[in-house]
């Protein structure tokens, strides 16, 4: 009878900080992987929309003045970020619920801190070529010069981490993948017509333009126009508070779903 | 041991007008009850986004021209009568292909036109009520006054007709469903931002009005137009024709769709 030797245990530990950006890493490969046979696709649907919004934004206009042209254009990227944020987002989400991704990714020895942070980074990054990309096609159509400043970068990663999150939180909060791309989509439409993205806030009553401000997607427009411009926007700070409330409210959500064991 | 009538086959003929009355009556109860949660769905909806889009328009401008405000009021009645038969009409049916329902409904012993024709009752009967509430909503809002004429009823029909053939011709013509869903999807965004139906032709790209002349959805608003307003438009009878002719192009393509053996 031969001897076995006994089974020997993993000696590392999985916790610590050293264990958790390890995780980071191997996720982002594994979402990198994925996302190759998509990504691009996703790009180009998202410039797609973002110019082809700012474009019928103008044939609504008899004249297109110099301020309306640049109030389109600098709503460009906030136009191509939306789309992507909350409703290309959800959809995913919704899609890996139906085909059963999460039950396989959250079953990984990975903490799911690490996969949800993985999963904003890549979309975050992968947000952002679209919208500047779709901002360059804008300023050439509309022949508006602007006056970029180092404030569009906080700006513009800002709102796409604040989008990217939200649309994350909003797609797993909500049980019904149907009932997620009904709200998206209805969703997309009000903000379209109903928010100050790309006319100004002074059209607008009151109590609409309260709403508006508290809602992210008209203090997106904000943060992004004042790194596109000087002198048009004022009041950036609590345009800035109120995206970051937004971002953690996304996290949050997100924490509250991928927190509970099943 | 008992005596069993043989099995005899039905003596009634199934053609003529009775018969195809009766398919038709049986057919449209039939897309009736199936679609009954959906269709009260859609007419809120649909009544939500005329709504939405005739008052959010206004907000576009410090002080809307009197123009603009006609030009949309009466180009949103055509999305209403258009969107389901369009949209959601290759959407079903693409939705039954991948279910594998489309041959069972294709194998029912009823004349196709029987079928087309009740179908575009539904989407006529589920249109109407936005294109009123859309209509009212616009006087309200921006104190226009329609001339109403007798022409408005053959405008609406016809273009409740080819809107709705085109997307049969569509959903039953095109054999992938995953393609129905692409096209009808860019279809909504072509036809909201792309088609001079809420505004006029000339405030497109040259180009894009001129492809726009030999395509139905401009010349649906014309003859709506024309039965809404006195001396706003021109060239009516050209426009029936182009319409019509694009009714008969979808018709043609269901038909011979539907007449292929699978």
């Amino acid at each position: 009878m031969s001897t076995e030797a006994a089974v020997e245990l993993a000696r590392t530990t999985r916790a610590g900080a050293g264990y958790w950006v390890a995780s980071l890493r191997s996720m982002l490969r594994f979402d990198l992987t994925r996302a190759r046979q998509w990504a691009a696709m996703m790009v180009i649907i998202q410039v797609l929309m973002g110019v082809g919004m700012a474009l019928i934004y103008g044939f609504f206009y008899p004249r297109v003045s110099h301020q309306t042209a640049l109030l389109i254009t600098t709503g460009t990227p906030t136009l191509a970020l939306i789309p992507l944020g909350f409703v290309m987002v959800p959809a995913s989400v919704g899609q890996q619920k139906l085909e059963g991704t999460f039950d396989f990714t959250w079953s990984l020895p990975v903490p799911r801190s690490a996969q949800a942070v993985s999963t904003f980074l890549l979309f975050t990054v992968l947000s952002l070529p679209g919208a500047v990309l779709a901002l360059v096609v804008s300023a050439w159509y509309y022949g508006v010069t602007l006056s970029v400043s180092p404030q569009l970068l906080p700006a513009i990663v800002l709102s796409a981490v604040m989008a990217v999150s939200v649309g994350f939180g909003m797609g797993l909060i909500i049980a019904n993948p149907l009932l997620t791309n009904l709200i998206t989509n209805a969703l997309m439409f009000v903000v379209l017509l109903f928010t100050p993205i790309v006319f100004p806030a002074s059209h607008l009553p009151e109590w609409l333009f309260a709403v508006d401000r508290a809602l992210p997607f008209y203090n997106m427009a904000e943060v992004i126009r004042a790194g596109l411009t000087t002198g048009l926007v004022t009041d950036l700070a609590s345009a800035y508070l109120i995206l970051s409330g937004w971002t953690v409210a996304g996290w949050v959500m997100t924490a509250w779903v991928v927190g509970r064991r099943r | 041991m008992a005596a069993v009538a043989a099995p005899h086959p039905a003596t009634t003929l199934r053609r003529g007008l009775p018969y195809w009355l009766a398919s038709y009556w049986a057919l449209t109860r039939w897309h009736l009850a199936g679609l009954r949660m959906w269709v009260m769905v859609l007419v809120v909806i649909q009544i939500m986004a005329g709504a939405g889009f005739v008052l959010g328009i206004g907000l576009f401008f410090a002080h809307i021209p009197a123009i603009v405000a006609l030009y949309v009021c009466t180009g949103v009645p055509v999305i209403n009568l258009v969107l389901i038969g369009l949209i959601l009409g290759p959407q079903l049916v693409a939705e039954q292909k991948l279910q594998q329902s489309y041959d069972f409904v294709r194998s029912m012993p009823t004349p196709q036109t029987a079928a087309a024709m009740a179908w575009y009752t539904v989407c006529l009967l589920a249109g109407l009520p936005a294109v009123v509430v859309s209509l009212l909503i616009a006087e309200a809002r921006y104190g226009i006054s329609l001339t109403v004429s007798p022409a408005i009823v053959p405008a609406v029909l016809l273009t409740a007709f080819t809107g709705t053939m085109i997307g049969y011709g569509l959903g039953h013509a095109v054999p992938n469903p995953m393609v129905t869903q692409l096209v009808t999807q860019l279809l909504v965004f072509a036809i909201f931002g792309f088609t001079p139906i809420l505004f006029p032709a000339w405030q497109l790209p040259h180009w894009l009005a001129t492809l726009n002349w030999w395509l139905p959805f401009e010349h649906m608003a014309v003859i709506v137009r024309d039965g809404l307003t006195a001396h706003m438009v021109t060239g009516v009878a050209s426009s029936y024709l182009i319409v019509a002719a694009w009714g008969g192009i979808g018709s043609a393509a269901a038909a011979w769709a539907l007449g292929r053996r699978g």
